[in-house]
């Protein structure tokens, strides 16, 4: 049996003694963090930090020496990742902290990505995301990305405060098959109803599936303004979206 | 490097999609009560003016989240029934000034 001292980092240490208290969780960790190479546990540790740069550094550098990318996958990053969900699941961090999290997780697969894909694993599709103009709530948006990242869909990242004109252009640079426009406030949500418009006006409406969401949604809105369908949080976001490009659960 | 079997990547995309839907399906039980943009030192990280953030007197000091976490915060999230058919109203209004205004220029083009 593996004991604590083992880990070589002590940062994954201290995590470990600090913030996980269900003895099965500890005794799998320690036994998980021991065998992983000290390399791997720096990854791990940046990416627990929700240190997106180190996170790309690190992994980079791995890949550079000849680290296998499931070693990195399942020794770097899912196994920090399994720390963080741990510290979540106890109020030990909030939803900030988890997508910053969930940013150094994408740093690491944006180098993991291209193996993956040489092995002939593509993303499901891609999705072009944004909130809104005028709107400028994104917490929604993130875990929508967060959960798309997560389920191999490959995600452009618009922001917040999106114009019409931003939309169509990234339609037009980045031809997505899909398109997820978020908005938490009534007064901001017609303006996917306008933005649909436009796309019609710039002839780019038939390139894309356009998907919406956010609080004060509702799929009799999504039909009023003429999207091809609504998903109520990250999860049904998810769903909508493998419906959209046609993946059969 | 060796080839990789995608059978393999696909257990690691899998456990990956587990582990954030874990976490989003808590995030939405924690966000009932505390805002999602209030991090773990009580900072808020929202990009936006809200209510319940407490200025700090110098420029560099983060911003904190005023809220006492009494109560379910995200009710003033909710929408007036009002608002929602003004919203409503507003939404017809823009397709059917879309669909005059393509029509018209359609009209213009044939003449």
């Amino acid at each position: 049996m593996a004991e604590l001292s083992d880990i070589a980092n002590e940062f994954i240490r201290e995590e470990i003694e600090e913030y996980l208290e269900r003895p099965e969780e500890i005794e799998r960790n320690i036994e998980l963090f021991a065998r992983i190479r000290p390399a791997m546990q720096e990854i791990a540790a940046a990416l627990i930090e929700g240190e997106n740069d180190v996170v790309d550094r690190l992994t980079q550098q791995a890949l550079a020496d000849g680290t296998e990318a499931l070693e990195i996958m399942d020794d770097g990053l899912i196994a920090g990742m399994g720390i963080v969900g741990i510290k979540f699941r106890e109020a030990m961090i909030f939803v900030p902290e988890v997508l910053a999290c969930a940013r150094a997780m994408k740093a690491g697969m944006h180098y993991i990505e291209p193996i993956l894909s040489d092995a002939g694993v593509e993303p499901i599709a891609k999705v072009l995301m944004g909130t809104v103009k005028g709107d400028l709530h994104d917490i929604g948006k993130n875990l929508c990305i967060m959960m798309l990242r997560g389920s191999g869909f490959e995600v452009v990242d618009l922001g917040v405060d999106t114009s019409d004109d931003d939309f169509i252009d990234a339609i037009e640079e980045h031809q997505p098959s899909i398109l997820g426009m978020s908005a938490l406030l009534t007064t901001t949500m017609p303006n996917m109803g306008k933005a649909i418009e436009a796309f019609i006006d710039a002839d780019v409406r038939d390139d894309v599936m356009v998907m919406v969401g956010g609080a004060p949604v509702t799929q009799e809105f999504a039909d009023d303004m003429g999207a091809d369908g609504y998903g109520k949080d990250a999860l049904a976001c998810v769903e909508l979206a493998k419906r959209l490009a046609g993946v059969q659960n | 490097m060796s080839k990789l079997d995608p059978k393999e990547i696909q257990k690691r995309m899998d456990r990956i999609s587990e582990m954030f839907t874990d976490m989003v399906s808590h995030a939405e039980t924690v966000s009932q009560t505390r805002c999602p943009y209030r991090d773990r030192h009580d900072h808020c990280t929202a990009e936006f003016r809200c209510r319940n953030q407490q200025r700090p007197d110098t420029d560099e000091a983060p911003i904190v989240c005023g809220h006492n976490g009494e109560f379910d915060y995200s009710s003033a999230w909710e929408s007036n029934p009002l608002h929602h058919a003004r919203a409503k109203k507003k939404i017809s209004k823009i397709r059917d000034d879309a669909a005059k205004r393509r029509s018209a220029s359609q009209r213009k083009k044939t003449d």
